[in-house]
């Protein structure tokens, strides 16, 4: 049997396939120095892509949200945020150019009849 | 134990509604130690699975092919870098990591995929694993897909569509013998007939009436959506008319789909042998072994060198 069992950095690794997308996380790998988890990311995971650009990061060092927080993300309903929920505005606006609503008048008192 | 049982509830109630578990979630022990088993077996079956086909690297026919088979073998050298990374972050609190898996390869107490235990005498061998046992392996893989467990679901949506390639170049090499020659068909047939029994055995005994407990509690999990049979039937239904249609005659006269009942009625495969098989007594369980336990004991150097302390040294 072995004496000890070696010791080796999890590292995530990020790629990127075109400058107009983002970094996209690819998978995990165990690596001892920054150098060798940018040769394993290749060989593990770009073996058929063509990417523009690869990060790697040390596990340890990304802050994460926990399991509890993760629950707390379910999102509230906000309505107001979403575009979705201002429909019916382009069908205004054709009917506006066929049909323009009468002038704003200014000598009236402004009191709504 | 009321706390424990509220928590095993809550799990339930998540994996109930369709949640993915990630590593740092609570799970319970027995969840994790199911997917641990499951998960280490997958990785080492994909580490031991290239070895056929890696005998045929030398002797491929074609440069073409020669660089094909070696993409292939290193694919499923990856995938089970991939997978022992998912067996490794679920491995962790109790202390373990690859090194262990390997150990219980080498004493036998970690079993590898009954298929990868078998000679690949010619190329229509390694002709017949690209196309069907990739081809059963991609049905098992499919359906995992939908497991619970957010990182292997994740690591086997990767493997997945790289098996892709694999059965296309299976196919491939099978549809050109025959295509080929009488003597290139003849061997086609030959492996055909050595294979099959392996294919029959690959998704595992017909669950039947003695469905294991772990297999119920397996589904309920969601860490699988389909009993054995059910995989043995799709696959079925998936290549039997293929591998006909070739001229190839599949060695078992009883097989027949049955309309009535939409099933495929096939003689078993010895499950005594099976047993043997995947208890390291198959054909080539132990030299493959050996091969695995050389190479492993002769790189040790490389790892102990590029492991983190070695680097401090340097």
């Amino acid at each position: 049997m072995r004496e000890e069992k070696l010791e080796f950095n999890v590292y995530e690794v990020f790629a990127q396939t075109d400058s107009m997308e983002h970094h996209v996380h690819q998978f995990s790998l165990l690596a001892s120095t920054p150098d060798l988890a940018m040769a394993l990311a290749q060989e593990n995971f770009l073996r058929r892509s063509d990417i523009v650009s690869l990060w790697v990061v040390r596990r340890d060092d990304i802050v994460r949200s926990d399991p509890e927080q993760r629950q707390q993300f379910q999102r509230l309903n906000k309505p107001y945020r979403m575009k979705q929920n201002y429909s019916g505005l382009s069908e205004k606006w054709r009917r506006y150019k066929e049909h323009p609503l009468p002038p704003v008048t200014l000598d009236q008192d402004g009191e709504d009849a | 134990m009321a706390f424990d049982d509220s928590r095993h509830a809550l799990f339930q109630a998540r994996i109930d509604r369709g949640d993915r578990i990630e590593a740092d979630d609570w799970m319970p022990d027995d969840y994790r130690n199911q997917l641990i088993r499951l998960i280490a077996m997958h990785a080492i079956s994909e580490v031991m699975g290239a070895l056929p086909e890696k005998e045929w690297v030398p002797k491929a026919p074609t440069l073409f092919r020669k660089l094909a088979i070696m993409a292939k073998v290193q694919d499923e050298e990856g995938h089970g870098q991939l997978l022992m990374r998912v067996a490794e972050d679920l491995m962790q609190p109790l202390g373990k990591n690859r090194e262990d898996i390997f150990d219980d390869l080498f004493a036998g107490r970690l079993k590898y995929h009954n298929v990868f235990h078998m000679p690949a005498p010619t190329w229509a061998d390694a002709g017949i694993i690209g196309w069907l046992v990739d081809g059963a392996a991609i049905v098992t893989q499919g359906m995992s897909l939908t497991c619970s467990y957010a990182p292997y679901a994740r690591a086997l949506a990767r493997i997945v569509e790289e098996e892709g390639f694999h059965i296309h170049h299976g196919e491939s090499i099978c549809l050109s013998l025959a295509e080929g020659t009488p003597g290139q068909r003849k061997m086609l047939q030959e492996a055909l007939v050595r294979w099959w029994p392996a294919l029959m055995m690959f998704f595992g005994p017909p669950d039947g009436s003695q469905m294991s407990s772990h297999q119920l509690q397996n589904m309920r999990w969601k860490i699988r959506t389909k009993t054995n049979e059910e995989l043995r039937q799709r696959f079925l239904t998936k290549y039997v008319g293929r591998i006909r249609s070739l001229g190839l005659t599949i060695p078992d006269p009883t097989l027949a789909y049955h309309e009535a009942t939409a099933t495929w009625q096939y003689q078993q495969p010895d499950w005594d042998l099976f047993k043997r098989i995947v208890n390291n007594q198959g054909p080539l369980s132990q030299e493959r072994l050996e091969l695995r336990r050389m190479t492993y004991e002769e790189g040790r150097w490389v790892r102990e060198i590029l492991s983190r302390d070695e680097q401090v040294g340097a």
